[in-house]
């Protein structure tokens, strides 16, 4: 049973939610490599993920008053950012930036990268990277973030069934173009 | 620094995944951000905003949509022959129009969510163009109710980005939305074979 964590972003917020500006900036060195990583395996693409991580701490500021520490505030940062990145997805840019990965699985330029030989760590990422989106959101909220499927579904608003046939699917995929689909 | 624990809280059995756990949690990005940050925030004014409790509002709208689309749903599938008829086979293009549901930006309805109601929209398109007025009339009438769900929402998301509990009010309204095309359309092919 692992030892109750502290949240040691409490005093933070509590001085942020009174216009602290410099308590919020902790606040914002504290967890924008969480934040921008979310965001940044979540789209693939950097511009992006910095608009994005942007967004969700300007959104973070405008609610901190709402935030009633029910869960962990990097859990709410991160619920706000994956809204973010959910609805810039839904608009027309985001849309045209999904076209790095079509939803069929398909890869543009992985394959003309080769196989890799070995699940080294990079491999891994960019396997990750190269998953259709849906699938891609589970590997990193759950995988990478270790969010149980609840908690990931909430995050994605989808059923916890969703999760875990993305998950599988995900998983197929990343074997497959690791080449490793029989030494697992 | 956080202390907050990330990664699986129980290894995970896939090699896969356990590599994916591996991996750094934080990613640096190439540029400090916090300087456009701060200055949007100073843009919006200087204090975090105060709570605006739309819940009640919200869960009023999702109430209503579940309340109208069950009983439109009752009035598609009743035996026609017990009642007026709710569709016809005619084809007509006069009357009511409906507008499908625009999603706030605030939503998080996928791309991918959008093009399976952009394809389910193909189909109920050519049965809505075969019902009767009313029944069109009280699609479209629906679909505003949905309009006004999916806006309240929307707003209430834009005060609490990570409510899990409004996020999830959204999403049953794009499902109240399918379901509503999906009635029409089995109702059509139902009554189609029937006749």
């Amino acid at each position: 049973m692992p030892a109750p964590q502290v949240d040691s972003s409490a005093e933070l917020v509590r001085r942020a939610c009174q216009g602290d500006m410099g308590a919020f900036e902790d606040l914002y060195r504290q967890h924008i490599g969480r934040v921008y990583g979310l965001c940044l395996r979540m789209t693939g693409q950097p511009e992006s993920a910095e608009d994005l991580a942007q967004d969700t701490f300007v959104s973070a500021w405008r609610s901190l008053p709402g935030y009633e520490g029910r869960s962990s505030f990097s859990t709410w940062l991160h619920r706000i950012a994956v809204n973010a990145v959910l609805a810039r997805r839904r608009s027309p840019q985001g849309r045209n930036e999904i076209s790095m990965t079509e939803d069929s699985g398909e890869q543009m330029d992985f394959e003309a990268e080769g196989r890799m030989d070995e699940a080294t760590p990079i491999d891994v990422e960019r396997a990750i990277a190269s998953l259709p989106p849906g699938a891609r959101d589970i590997v990193v909220l759950h995988g990478i973030y270790g969010y149980s499927h609840e908690e990931a579904a909430g995050m994605l608003g989808v059923a916890i069934g969703t999760c875990k046939a993305q998950l599988h699917r995900a998983r197929h995929l990343m074997r497959a173009r690791m080449g490793t689909e029989h030494a697992t | 620094m956080s202390t907050l624990p990330f990664g699986p809280r129980n290894p995970p059995e896939d090699p896969l995944l356990a590599k994916a756990a591996e991996l750094p949690k934080d990613v640096v990005p190439q540029r400090d951000l916090w300087p456009t940050i701060a200055a949007r925030i100073a843009e919006a004014g200087a204090s975090p905003a105060k709570p605006v409790f739309r819940w009640p509002l919200a869960l009023a709208a999702a109430f209503l949509v579940a309340s109208v689309s069950a009983l439109l749903t009752w009035s598609l599938l009743r035996d026609p022959q017990q009642a007026n008829p709710p569709v016809i086979a005619e084809a007509s293009t006069a009357g009511v129009e409906f507008v499908p549901v625009r999603y706030g930006p605030n939503s998080g309805v996928s791309a991918t969510e959008l093009a399976a109601r952009d394809s389910l929209l193909v189909e109920f398109k050519s049965a809505f163009a075969t019902l009767q007025p009313e029944t069109r009339d009280a699609i479209a009438k629906n679909l505003a109710v949905m309009q006004r769900a999916a806006d309240e929402i929307d707003a209430a998301l834009a005060k609490d980005p990570a409510s899990g509990m409004l996020q999830g009010m959204l999403a049953g309204t794009y499902k109240q939305e399918l379901n509503l095309y999906s009635t029409v359309v089995t109702a059509r092919d139902g009554l189609t074979r029937r006749t």
